[in-house]
């Protein structure tokens, strides 16, 4: 495995559970997942459609999501929200992140 | 035609194949409702439609691999919940189901009357067919578990213990083993010698004690017998002396196992190793030569079985104790 090729590897594992809390935070506000998607992207959370979608499923299926199916125009689009399960799992991650991002800060510099 | 349309069918379509029936509307609906915004998003950016559309699809992958995480199906045959045990349970039925197979068949082929050529044609494709089946079947069996109890975790794999660990293994090289090897040793010796002037067979009708060993034994081959069991209490001590297997030692004791067996196969093959006065006593005699087939037969199998056991322990031994 080369240099970049591991780099990779360890962002995306790095990354992995801050996409879960960043879409519970972002769905507070129902929407779909294209939006989310762009919003994501434009908010700088590196992500991609095939990691996405079957995320949000998994957080449906778990009780943290709620969906609905908006036909109001053209395209039809199933729309997310958040749950109170959902927001009671956003404020332990976000408080865990929080710890994490401290304890790095406190760790022997970096050279 | 609409080429560009077509294409996207024909992507959730097959994505669909493989998801459950109940959650297929739903699902396809949010894929196409997905690919069509990515769709448009690139063409917004200045791309061709068709070129769009290729991208968009190129980039979501393998369809039936789209499915599988959307549905939180495994991709994989045995995943790292139940290898261990599959792994653990396929090593242990290779080590001993095989050996049983090929020692089964070959005292049924000899019993039979089957000569060495055909014993030998018989043992190898079972044994073949004995470690293909077990992989098989044990993987398939893995297989179905790791697809059927859905997220809950059977106890399978589960429950792992402290009691677990393997025990440190035994050296084979202390004060036990010597008088384990020892008292063994001498315990022959006094058999074979109060066989001679007691008996250890016993005729209820006639008799009474008679020697089991051919008499003729004596004095050459018993003599020879009791050189061999002073070499292999030599070698005990040395053994012990040295604290642990060697492989000079080990290759000493396959030496000693084949001093004893060899001599021991010929005997039995030309009948000259039992006692002939025992079982025509013992039992009538048109059943006397087929029981005395057997017996030889069943003698020469576990001489073999024990010589080759013991010869490749002392090597494992020797190996472990580098």
């Amino acid at each position: 495995m080369s240099e970049t090729e591991a780099l990779e590897t360890h962002l995306q594992e790095l990354r992995r559970g801050t996409i879960v809390l960043a879409c519970l935070r972002l769905l507070r506000d129902p929407g779909y997942g294209y939006g989310l998607l762009e919003e994501l992207n434009r908010r700088g959370f590196d992500t991609d459609a095939n990691t996405l979608y079957p995320l949000l499923r998994r957080l449906e299926k778990q009780g943290h999501l709620t969906s609905e199916w908006n036909t109001d125009e053209a395209r039809p689009r199933k729309f997310y929200r958040t749950t109170a399960a959902g927001r009671r799992l956003a404020g332990a991650l976000t408080d865990d992140f929080t710890a994490i991002a401290d304890a790095i800060a406190a760790l022997p510099e970096e050279n | 035609m609409n080429v560009t349309a077509t294409l996207t069918d024909r992507y959730v379509e097959t994505a669909m194949r493989t998801v459950p029936e109940k959650q297929r509307p739903d699902l396809a609906a949010e894929l196409r409702a997905s690919i069509e915004d990515q769709i448009d998003a690139r063409i917004a950016a200045g791309d061709p439609a068709d070129e769009a559309e290729r991208a968009v699809l190129t980039g979501l992958g393998d369809p039936d691999a789209l499915a599988a995480q959307y549905t939180d199906r495994p991709l994989w045959l045995i995943g790292p919940r139940y290898y261990l045990t599959w792994w653990r349970l396929t090593k242990l039925l290779w080590a001993i189901v095989p050996a049983c197979a090929a020692f089964g068949v070959a005292l049924a082929q000899m019993l039979a009357g089957a000569g060495i050529g055909e014993v030998i044609g018989a043992i190898v494709p079972v044994v073949i067919s004995v470690i293909v089946n077990i992989g098989f079947w044990t993987a398939l069996v893995f297989f179905i578990i790791e697809r059927n109890v859905g997220g809950k975790d059977i106890a399978l794999g589960a429950g792992w213990t402290l009691d677990q660990l393997p025990e440190k293994k035994e050296r084979g090289a202390g004060l036990s083993d010597l008088i384990a090897s020892l008292i063994f040793l001498l315990l022959a010796a006094g058999a074979v010698v109060w066989d001679r002037f007691v008996g250890l067979a016993y005729l209820a009708e006639g008799d009474g004690w008679m020697p089991a060993l051919a008499p003729a034994l004596w004095p050459g081959w018993i003599l020879g017998l009791f050189v061999l069991i002073a070499l292999e209490i030599a070698l005990a001590v040395w053994v012990y002396l040295q604290g642990r297997w060697t492989p000079a030692a080990a290759a000493a004791n396959a030496a000693l196992n084949i001093a004893f067996v060899v001599p021991l196969l010929y005997l039995l093959t030309r009948d000259e190793l039992l006692n002939p006065a025992v079982f025509p006593a013992l039992l009538p005699a048109e059943s006397a030569q087929t029981v005395m087939t057997i017996l030889t037969l069943l003698l020469g199998f576990g001489a073999v079985g024990v010589a080759l056991w013991d010869t490749i322990d002392a090597f494992l031994k020797a190996r472990r104790a580098r």
